[in-house]
Protein backbone atom coordinates (compact mmCIF):
# COMPACT_ATOMS: atom_id res chain seq x y z
CA UNK A 1 0.00 0.00 0.00
CA UNK A 2 3.09 2.37 0.75
CA UNK A 3 4.58 1.79 -2.22
CA UNK A 4 1.42 2.15 -4.62
CA UNK A 5 1.29 5.57 -2.44
CA UNK A 6 4.99 6.34 -3.41
CA UNK A 7 4.64 5.94 -6.84
CA UNK A 8 1.12 7.62 -7.41
CA UNK A 9 2.63 10.27 -6.00
CA UNK A 10 5.22 10.32 -7.64
CA UNK A 11 3.77 9.68 -10.99
CA UNK A 12 1.10 12.60 -10.21
CA UNK A 13 3.72 15.33 -9.59
CA UNK A 14 6.15 14.12 -12.50
CA UNK A 15 3.25 14.50 -15.01
CA UNK A 16 2.04 18.09 -13.27
CA UNK A 17 5.59 19.16 -13.98
CA UNK A 18 5.69 17.98 -16.90
CA UNK A 19 2.68 19.85 -18.27
CA UNK A 20 4.36 23.03 -16.73
CA UNK A 21 7.12 22.82 -19.22
CA UNK A 22 5.27 24.61 -21.93
CA UNK A 23 4.17 27.44 -20.00
CA UNK A 24 7.78 27.56 -18.19
CA UNK A 25 9.33 27.94 -21.45
CA UNK A 26 7.32 30.61 -22.68
CA UNK A 27 8.68 32.50 -19.20
CA UNK A 28 5.76 32.38 -17.09
CA UNK A 29 6.01 31.78 -13.72
CA UNK A 30 9.36 29.46 -13.90
CA UNK A 31 10.03 28.97 -10.19
CA UNK A 32 6.33 27.42 -10.38
CA UNK A 33 8.02 24.44 -12.36
CA UNK A 34 10.91 24.72 -10.06
CA UNK A 35 8.65 23.72 -7.39
CA UNK A 36 7.51 20.99 -9.21
CA UNK A 37 10.59 19.56 -10.64
CA UNK A 38 12.29 20.09 -7.06
CA UNK A 39 9.18 17.88 -5.52
CA UNK A 40 9.24 14.99 -7.80
CA UNK A 41 13.23 15.00 -8.09
CA UNK A 42 12.18 14.75 -4.21
CA UNK A 43 9.89 12.26 -3.99
CA UNK A 44 11.92 9.96 -6.21
CA UNK A 45 14.96 10.00 -4.24
CA UNK A 46 12.40 8.91 -1.26
CA UNK A 47 11.45 6.02 -2.47
CA UNK A 48 13.59 2.51 -1.71
CA UNK A 49 14.77 1.55 -5.38
CA UNK A 50 15.59 5.24 -6.91
CA UNK A 51 17.23 6.30 -4.01
CA UNK A 52 19.79 2.86 -3.88
CA UNK A 53 19.99 3.70 -7.94
CA UNK A 54 21.05 7.02 -7.49
CA UNK A 55 23.00 6.69 -4.24
CA UNK A 56 25.18 4.38 -5.26
CA UNK A 57 26.16 5.72 -8.25
CA UNK A 58 26.98 8.79 -5.90
CA UNK A 59 29.86 6.69 -3.96
CA UNK A 60 27.36 5.03 -1.45
CA UNK A 61 27.66 7.20 1.24
CA UNK A 62 23.97 8.27 1.47
CA UNK A 63 24.96 11.61 0.17
CA UNK A 64 21.73 11.25 -1.73
CA UNK A 65 19.56 11.29 1.55
CA UNK A 66 21.82 14.88 2.22
CA UNK A 67 20.38 15.98 -1.15
CA UNK A 68 16.70 15.37 -0.45
CA UNK A 69 16.78 17.00 2.35
CA UNK A 70 18.04 20.30 0.54
CA UNK A 71 15.95 19.43 -2.39
CA UNK A 72 13.01 19.64 -0.29
CA UNK A 73 13.93 22.80 1.66
CA UNK A 74 14.30 24.18 -2.00
CA UNK A 75 11.10 23.37 -3.01
CA UNK A 76 9.93 24.39 0.15
CA UNK A 77 11.18 27.60 0.01
CA UNK A 78 9.93 28.72 -3.36
CA UNK A 79 6.77 27.35 -2.26
CA UNK A 80 6.48 29.57 0.35
CA UNK A 81 7.62 32.76 -1.13
CA UNK A 82 5.33 31.87 -4.37
CA UNK A 83 1.85 31.19 -2.08
CA UNK A 84 2.64 34.02 0.34
CA UNK A 85 2.95 36.66 -2.52
CA UNK A 86 -0.38 35.16 -4.58
CA UNK A 87 -2.43 35.09 -1.55
CA UNK A 88 -0.94 38.30 -0.45
CA UNK A 89 0.26 37.18 2.79
CA UNK A 90 2.64 39.79 3.98
CA UNK A 91 3.85 38.73 7.00
CA UNK A 92 4.19 34.99 6.06
CA UNK A 93 6.42 36.53 2.97
CA UNK A 94 8.69 38.70 5.58
CA UNK A 95 8.71 35.27 8.32
CA UNK A 96 9.98 33.32 5.34
CA UNK A 97 12.63 35.63 3.50
CA UNK A 98 13.22 38.25 5.82
CA UNK A 99 16.13 38.10 8.89
CA UNK A 100 14.15 35.48 10.72
CA UNK A 101 13.36 33.08 7.98
CA UNK A 102 17.06 32.76 7.04
CA UNK A 103 18.26 32.56 10.21
CA UNK A 104 16.07 29.46 10.59
CA UNK A 105 17.01 28.01 7.40
CA UNK A 106 20.79 28.22 7.73
CA UNK A 107 20.89 26.88 11.58
CA UNK A 108 18.80 23.39 10.52
CA UNK A 109 21.27 23.61 7.15
CA UNK A 110 24.51 23.52 9.58
CA UNK A 111 22.59 20.83 11.88
CA UNK A 112 22.02 18.92 8.82
CA UNK A 113 25.40 18.81 7.72
CA UNK A 114 27.15 18.58 10.61
CA UNK A 115 24.84 15.59 11.80
CA UNK A 116 25.47 13.99 8.84
CA UNK A 117 28.61 14.63 8.74
CA UNK A 118 29.43 13.12 12.18
CA UNK A 119 28.02 9.56 11.05
CA UNK A 120 29.33 6.78 9.13
CA UNK A 121 26.97 6.67 6.44
CA UNK A 122 28.67 4.18 4.21
CA UNK A 123 26.06 1.93 2.61
CA UNK A 124 23.26 2.85 0.90
CA UNK A 125 19.98 2.79 2.59
CA UNK A 126 16.57 4.40 1.65
CA UNK A 127 15.42 6.59 5.19
CA UNK A 128 18.84 6.04 6.51
CA UNK A 129 17.61 2.71 7.99
CA UNK A 130 20.95 0.73 8.05
CA UNK A 131 22.75 3.61 9.38
CA UNK A 132 20.38 3.78 11.98
CA UNK A 133 20.82 0.36 13.09
CA UNK A 134 24.61 0.31 13.74
CA UNK A 135 24.59 1.30 17.05
CA UNK A 136 22.21 3.25 19.89
CA UNK A 137 24.57 6.74 19.10
CA UNK A 138 24.07 5.92 15.27
CA UNK A 139 20.29 5.70 16.22
CA UNK A 140 19.95 8.92 18.58
CA UNK A 141 22.04 11.15 15.32
CA UNK A 142 19.91 9.83 12.80
CA UNK A 143 16.39 10.91 14.72
CA UNK A 144 18.41 14.11 15.27
CA UNK A 145 18.96 14.06 11.61
CA UNK A 146 15.35 13.89 10.47
CA UNK A 147 14.28 16.49 13.26
CA UNK A 148 16.26 18.97 11.36
CA UNK A 149 15.14 18.04 7.96
CA UNK A 150 11.83 18.25 9.09
CA UNK A 151 11.90 21.47 10.77
CA UNK A 152 12.12 24.12 8.38
CA UNK A 153 9.58 22.68 6.35
CA UNK A 154 7.21 22.90 9.47
CA UNK A 155 8.50 26.59 10.13
CA UNK A 156 7.08 27.69 6.80
CA UNK A 157 4.26 25.56 6.31
CA UNK A 158 3.21 27.11 9.99
CA UNK A 159 3.88 30.53 8.49
CA UNK A 160 1.29 29.84 5.26
CA UNK A 161 -1.26 28.06 7.54
CA UNK A 162 -2.93 31.28 8.86
CA UNK A 163 -3.41 33.08 5.77
CA UNK A 164 -5.03 29.78 3.78
CA UNK A 165 -7.44 29.31 6.39
CA UNK A 166 -8.37 32.99 5.78
CA UNK A 167 -8.12 32.18 2.01
CA UNK A 168 -10.78 29.57 2.49
CA UNK A 169 -13.18 31.59 3.83
CA UNK A 170 -12.65 35.06 1.52
CA UNK A 171 -14.82 35.64 -1.74
CA UNK A 172 -12.43 33.73 -4.20
CA UNK A 173 -13.13 31.54 -7.18
CA UNK A 174 -14.18 28.07 -5.15
CA UNK A 175 -11.31 26.34 -7.11
CA UNK A 176 -8.66 28.53 -5.51
CA UNK A 177 -10.62 28.30 -2.34
CA UNK A 178 -10.54 24.46 -2.19
CA UNK A 179 -6.93 24.37 -2.95
CA UNK A 180 -6.01 27.28 -0.23
CA UNK A 181 -7.65 23.94 1.99
CA UNK A 182 -5.45 21.50 0.61
CA UNK A 183 -2.27 24.02 1.22
CA UNK A 184 -3.64 24.57 4.70
CA UNK A 185 -4.19 20.75 5.36
CA UNK A 186 -0.45 20.37 3.40
CA UNK A 187 0.71 22.32 6.26
CA UNK A 188 -1.01 20.97 8.74
CA UNK A 189 0.21 17.35 7.80
CA UNK A 190 3.88 19.21 7.65
CA UNK A 191 3.39 20.41 11.27
CA UNK A 192 2.47 17.08 11.97
CA UNK A 193 5.71 15.16 11.11
CA UNK A 194 7.58 17.11 13.90
CA UNK A 195 6.22 14.19 15.84
CA UNK A 196 7.31 11.78 14.11
CA UNK A 197 9.30 10.87 16.88
CA UNK A 198 6.83 10.09 19.54
CA UNK A 199 5.26 7.92 16.96
CA UNK A 200 5.38 4.34 18.35
CA UNK A 201 7.17 2.25 15.78
CA UNK A 202 4.18 0.02 14.95
CA UNK A 203 2.46 3.02 13.37
CA UNK A 204 5.50 3.39 11.03
CA UNK A 205 3.07 3.35 8.20
CA UNK A 206 1.18 6.65 9.58
CA UNK A 207 4.44 8.50 9.12
CA UNK A 208 4.88 7.41 5.20
CA UNK A 209 0.98 8.57 4.89
CA UNK A 210 1.47 11.81 6.57
CA UNK A 211 4.48 12.58 4.24
CA UNK A 212 2.80 11.73 1.08
CA UNK A 213 -0.52 13.48 2.14
CA UNK A 214 1.73 16.51 2.70
CA UNK A 215 3.33 16.27 -0.53
CA UNK A 216 -0.11 15.52 -2.55
CA UNK A 217 -1.89 18.25 -0.90
CA UNK A 218 0.95 20.81 -1.68
CA UNK A 219 0.96 19.48 -5.50
CA UNK A 220 -2.77 19.67 -5.87
CA UNK A 221 -3.40 22.41 -4.26
CA UNK A 222 -0.65 24.53 -6.98
CA UNK A 223 -2.13 22.33 -9.42
CA UNK A 224 -5.40 23.15 -8.96
CA UNK A 225 -4.75 26.90 -8.05
CA UNK A 226 -3.57 27.10 -11.92
CA UNK A 227 -7.01 25.18 -13.42
CA UNK A 228 -8.77 27.73 -11.81
CA UNK A 229 -6.84 30.38 -13.70
CA UNK A 230 -7.21 28.16 -17.26
CA UNK A 231 -11.27 27.65 -16.53
CA UNK A 232 -11.08 31.81 -15.95
CA UNK A 233 -9.36 32.63 -18.99
CA UNK A 234 -11.56 30.24 -20.84
CA UNK A 235 -14.19 31.94 -19.22
CA UNK A 236 -13.50 35.38 -19.96
CA UNK A 237 -12.79 34.58 -23.66
CA UNK A 238 -15.81 32.74 -24.02
CA UNK A 239 -18.00 35.71 -22.72
CA UNK A 240 -15.72 38.23 -25.20
CA UNK A 241 -16.54 36.52 -27.78
CA UNK A 242 -20.41 36.34 -26.93
CA UNK A 243 -20.42 40.22 -26.26
CA UNK A 244 -18.85 40.64 -29.95
CA UNK A 245 -21.81 39.03 -31.75
CA UNK B 1 -40.85 26.34 2.02
CA UNK B 2 -42.33 24.04 -1.00
CA UNK B 3 -46.09 23.16 -2.01
CA UNK B 4 -47.06 19.59 -1.12
CA UNK B 5 -46.94 17.80 -4.57
CA UNK B 6 -51.13 16.52 -3.28
CA UNK B 7 -52.08 20.00 -2.63
CA UNK B 8 -50.46 20.69 -6.28
CA UNK B 9 -52.12 17.85 -8.11
CA UNK B 10 -55.82 19.08 -6.33
CA UNK B 11 -55.06 22.28 -7.45
CA UNK B 12 -54.18 21.70 -11.01
CA UNK B 13 -57.34 19.44 -11.01
CA UNK B 14 -59.29 22.36 -10.42
CA UNK B 15 -57.76 24.60 -12.63
CA UNK B 16 -57.24 21.93 -15.54
CA UNK B 17 -58.82 18.61 -15.25
CA UNK B 18 -58.08 17.11 -18.79
CA UNK B 19 -54.56 18.23 -19.05
CA UNK B 20 -51.43 15.91 -18.54
CA UNK B 21 -48.54 16.54 -17.64
CA UNK B 22 -46.75 17.26 -21.35
CA UNK B 23 -50.10 19.48 -21.55
CA UNK B 24 -49.27 21.47 -18.52
CA UNK B 25 -45.51 21.86 -19.70
CA UNK B 26 -45.83 22.95 -22.97
CA UNK B 27 -48.31 25.88 -22.35
CA UNK B 28 -46.50 26.77 -19.02
CA UNK B 29 -42.41 26.80 -20.85
CA UNK B 30 -41.66 24.33 -17.95
CA UNK B 31 -39.08 21.46 -18.94
CA UNK B 32 -41.16 18.55 -18.25
CA UNK B 33 -37.95 16.87 -16.50
CA UNK B 34 -38.17 19.61 -14.02
CA UNK B 35 -41.73 19.57 -13.01
CA UNK B 36 -41.28 15.67 -12.76
CA UNK B 37 -38.36 16.19 -10.22
CA UNK B 38 -40.44 17.89 -8.70
CA UNK B 39 -43.23 15.98 -8.06
CA UNK B 40 -41.33 12.55 -7.49
CA UNK B 41 -39.70 14.63 -4.89
CA UNK B 42 -43.32 15.66 -3.62
CA UNK B 43 -41.74 19.52 -2.96
CA UNK B 44 -43.70 21.70 -6.02
CA UNK B 45 -41.47 25.43 -6.13
CA UNK B 46 -43.42 28.40 -6.05
CA UNK B 47 -41.99 29.25 -9.40
CA UNK B 48 -43.75 26.75 -10.41
CA UNK B 49 -47.28 27.37 -10.10
CA UNK B 50 -46.60 31.02 -10.85
CA UNK B 51 -45.44 29.95 -14.64
CA UNK B 52 -49.16 27.52 -14.57
CA UNK B 53 -51.07 30.22 -13.21
CA UNK B 54 -49.68 32.57 -15.84
CA UNK B 55 -50.30 30.56 -18.59
CA UNK B 56 -54.08 29.44 -17.56
CA UNK B 57 -54.66 33.30 -17.43
CA UNK B 58 -54.90 32.70 -13.22
CA UNK B 59 -53.27 35.77 -10.71
CA UNK B 60 -50.36 33.89 -9.76
CA UNK B 61 -50.97 35.41 -5.83
CA UNK B 62 -54.40 34.24 -5.88
CA UNK B 63 -53.16 30.81 -6.64
CA UNK B 64 -50.77 30.81 -4.46
CA UNK B 65 -53.13 31.32 -1.76
CA UNK B 66 -54.89 28.54 -2.14
CA UNK B 67 -52.21 26.80 -0.83
CA UNK B 68 -51.42 26.55 3.09
CA UNK B 69 -48.17 27.85 3.20
CA UNK B 70 -49.12 30.62 1.39
CA UNK B 71 -52.86 31.58 2.79
CA UNK B 72 -51.73 34.67 4.43
CA UNK B 73 -51.88 35.82 0.83
CA UNK B 74 -55.52 35.60 0.59
CA UNK B 75 -57.89 38.18 0.47
CA UNK B 76 -58.35 41.72 -1.57
CA UNK B 77 -54.67 43.10 -2.05
CA UNK B 78 -52.93 45.28 0.51
CA UNK B 79 -51.66 48.43 -1.24
CA UNK B 80 -47.91 48.64 -0.72
CA UNK B 81 -46.00 51.55 1.09
CA UNK B 82 -44.58 54.66 -0.81
CA UNK B 83 -40.86 53.74 0.35
CA UNK B 84 -41.76 50.04 -0.57
CA UNK B 85 -42.37 51.60 -4.18
CA UNK B 86 -39.38 53.37 -4.41
CA UNK B 87 -37.34 50.75 -3.31
CA UNK B 88 -38.48 48.98 -6.76
CA UNK B 89 -37.18 51.62 -8.67
CA UNK B 90 -33.41 50.99 -9.80
CA UNK B 91 -30.50 53.24 -9.27
CA UNK B 92 -30.29 54.18 -12.57
CA UNK B 93 -33.71 55.14 -12.60
CA UNK B 94 -33.43 56.96 -9.45
CA UNK B 95 -30.42 58.54 -10.57
CA UNK B 96 -32.17 59.87 -14.11
CA UNK B 97 -35.04 61.22 -11.57
CA UNK B 98 -32.52 63.28 -9.51
CA UNK B 99 -31.07 65.11 -13.20
CA UNK B 100 -34.63 65.65 -14.01
CA UNK B 101 -36.25 67.84 -11.54
CA UNK B 102 -35.27 71.41 -11.93
CA UNK B 103 -33.65 72.22 -8.62
CA UNK B 104 -30.65 70.03 -10.60
CA UNK B 105 -30.35 72.47 -13.16
CA UNK B 106 -28.81 76.27 -12.20
CA UNK B 107 -31.12 77.69 -14.61
CA UNK B 108 -33.92 76.56 -12.89
CA UNK B 109 -35.22 75.22 -16.20
CA UNK B 110 -37.11 72.02 -16.61
CA UNK B 111 -33.84 69.13 -16.58
CA UNK B 112 -33.53 66.20 -19.07
CA UNK B 113 -36.84 64.82 -20.48
CA UNK B 114 -39.39 62.28 -18.49
CA UNK B 115 -38.98 58.73 -19.02
CA UNK B 116 -40.46 55.31 -18.33
CA UNK B 117 -39.07 53.29 -15.24
CA UNK B 118 -37.87 50.23 -15.56
CA UNK B 119 -40.13 47.07 -14.52
CA UNK B 120 -38.90 45.99 -11.09
CA UNK B 121 -37.06 43.74 -9.54
CA UNK B 122 -34.13 45.14 -10.69
CA UNK B 123 -30.16 44.70 -9.36
CA UNK B 124 -30.32 45.51 -5.46
CA UNK B 125 -34.20 45.05 -5.15
CA UNK B 126 -34.49 42.52 -2.35
CA UNK B 127 -31.85 44.78 -0.04
CA UNK B 128 -33.71 48.24 -1.00
CA UNK B 129 -36.84 46.59 -0.58
CA UNK B 130 -35.73 44.98 3.42
CA UNK B 131 -34.14 48.14 4.00
CA UNK B 132 -37.05 50.30 3.00
CA UNK B 133 -40.06 47.84 5.42
CA UNK B 134 -36.82 47.74 8.32
CA UNK B 135 -37.84 48.93 11.35
CA UNK B 136 -34.21 47.84 12.83
CA UNK B 137 -35.51 44.76 14.19
CA UNK B 138 -37.14 42.65 11.03
CA UNK B 139 -34.40 40.31 10.55
CA UNK B 140 -34.08 39.50 13.98
CA UNK B 141 -38.26 38.79 13.58
CA UNK B 142 -37.50 36.76 10.30
CA UNK B 143 -35.11 34.51 12.25
CA UNK B 144 -37.40 33.67 14.97
CA UNK B 145 -39.67 33.14 12.95
CA UNK B 146 -38.24 31.06 10.31
CA UNK B 147 -35.25 29.37 11.94
CA UNK B 148 -33.45 30.70 9.42
CA UNK B 149 -30.00 31.54 10.99
CA UNK B 150 -29.43 35.83 10.85
CA UNK B 151 -26.11 35.63 8.74
CA UNK B 152 -27.76 33.43 6.38
CA UNK B 153 -30.07 35.98 5.68
CA UNK B 154 -27.88 38.60 5.04
CA UNK B 155 -26.12 36.54 2.83
CA UNK B 156 -28.86 35.78 1.04
CA UNK B 157 -29.67 39.85 0.90
CA UNK B 158 -26.23 40.72 -0.25
CA UNK B 159 -26.84 38.29 -3.26
CA UNK B 160 -30.26 40.07 -3.75
CA UNK B 161 -31.72 36.59 -3.46
CA UNK B 162 -34.69 35.84 -1.15
CA UNK B 163 -36.50 32.15 -0.93
CA UNK B 164 -40.52 33.02 -1.61
CA UNK B 165 -40.72 31.91 1.85
CA UNK B 166 -38.87 33.97 3.42
CA UNK B 167 -39.76 37.09 1.53
CA UNK B 168 -43.76 36.69 2.67
CA UNK B 169 -42.23 36.12 5.89
CA UNK B 170 -40.06 39.16 5.89
CA UNK B 171 -43.72 40.85 4.79
CA UNK B 172 -45.32 39.81 7.59
CA UNK B 173 -42.81 40.78 10.15
CA UNK B 174 -42.53 44.09 8.64
CA UNK B 175 -45.92 44.40 8.97
CA UNK B 176 -46.11 44.90 5.31
CA UNK B 177 -49.01 43.30 2.22
CA UNK B 178 -47.13 39.74 1.71
CA UNK B 179 -47.42 39.58 -2.04
CA UNK B 180 -44.61 43.00 -2.17
CA UNK B 181 -41.84 40.56 -1.21
CA UNK B 182 -42.39 38.36 -3.88
CA UNK B 183 -42.35 41.46 -6.24
CA UNK B 184 -38.77 42.33 -4.65
CA UNK B 185 -37.76 38.93 -5.82
CA UNK B 186 -39.34 39.31 -9.04
CA UNK B 187 -41.30 36.00 -8.38
CA UNK B 188 -44.79 37.53 -9.45
CA UNK B 189 -45.09 41.06 -11.20
CA UNK B 190 -46.15 44.52 -9.78
CA UNK B 191 -49.45 44.43 -11.63
CA UNK B 192 -49.83 40.38 -10.07
CA UNK B 193 -49.60 42.10 -6.68
CA UNK B 194 -52.20 44.11 -7.37
CA UNK B 195 -49.98 47.30 -7.82
CA UNK B 196 -51.39 50.43 -9.74
CA UNK B 197 -49.44 51.06 -12.70
CA UNK B 198 -47.97 54.37 -11.94
CA UNK B 199 -48.13 53.88 -8.37
CA UNK B 200 -44.15 53.95 -8.53
CA UNK B 201 -43.80 56.76 -10.59
CA UNK B 202 -46.29 58.64 -8.08
CA UNK B 203 -44.71 57.82 -5.19
CA UNK B 204 -41.40 59.15 -6.98
CA UNK B 205 -43.01 62.10 -7.72
CA UNK B 206 -43.94 62.66 -3.71
CA UNK B 207 -40.44 62.61 -3.01
CA UNK B 208 -39.21 66.48 -2.38
CA UNK B 209 -36.44 67.35 -3.99
CA UNK B 210 -34.17 66.93 -0.84
CA UNK B 211 -35.83 63.20 -0.30
CA UNK B 212 -34.97 61.92 -3.38
CA UNK B 213 -31.25 63.32 -3.89
CA UNK B 214 -30.49 61.96 -0.41
CA UNK B 215 -31.77 58.54 -1.55
CA UNK B 216 -29.64 58.69 -4.41
CA UNK B 217 -26.98 59.54 -2.72
CA UNK B 218 -27.66 56.54 -0.52
CA UNK B 219 -27.70 54.08 -3.23
CA UNK B 220 -25.01 55.24 -5.29
CA UNK B 221 -22.88 54.74 -2.06
CA UNK B 222 -23.90 51.38 -1.25
CA UNK B 223 -23.15 50.82 -5.34
CA UNK B 224 -19.82 51.91 -4.73
CA UNK B 225 -19.17 49.87 -2.40
CA UNK B 226 -20.12 47.10 -4.18
CA UNK B 227 -18.41 48.04 -6.82
CA UNK B 228 -14.62 48.38 -4.86
CA UNK B 229 -15.59 44.86 -3.11
CA UNK B 230 -15.80 43.34 -6.53
CA UNK B 231 -12.77 45.46 -7.70
CA UNK B 232 -10.74 44.07 -4.87
CA UNK B 233 -11.48 40.47 -5.07
CA UNK B 234 -10.75 40.60 -8.63
CA UNK B 235 -7.00 42.45 -7.88
CA UNK B 236 -7.24 39.44 -5.30
CA UNK B 237 -7.33 37.09 -7.60
CA UNK B 238 -5.58 38.40 -10.25
CA UNK B 239 -2.64 38.24 -7.98
CA UNK B 240 -2.73 34.70 -7.36
CA UNK B 241 -3.14 33.95 -10.98
CA UNK B 242 0.21 35.96 -11.73
CA UNK B 243 1.99 34.00 -9.06
CA UNK B 244 0.36 30.80 -9.03
CA UNK B 245 -1.22 30.44 -12.20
Amino acid sequence: MIETLQWTTLAVCGLIAAARIPSALRGENRSLFGIFALMTLAILLSIQEPYLIIDRALGGTNIANLLLRFVIFGAIFFLGVRVSKGFGADAAYRLITGRTGMAVLLAVSVVLVAVFLAMDTTGSSAGLSAVSGKDDRHYALVEYYGAAGRAYPAFVALALLPAMVRAVQDRLPVLVRIAAGLLALGGVAVTLSLLFPVIPSELGAAEFVINYTAVLCYVVGLALIWAARVQSRRASTARKTSTEM
Amino acid sequence: MTLTAKAFQRWLQGIAPDASTADICRVSGIKRTTLAQQLVRGKISVGTVVSISRAYNLNPVTALAGFDAYSVLAGPPQAPTSSELVSQISTADLLRAVLARPAMDPSGRKGAPPFVLSPAPHATSVKNWVDAIDDGEVRHRVSAATGVAPQNYSAQLTANRLSPELAVATALAAGVAPASGLVATGVITEEEAGWPPDARQAALDSMSDGELTTLAGDRLQALGKTLRRQEQDQAQTEKIWENLG
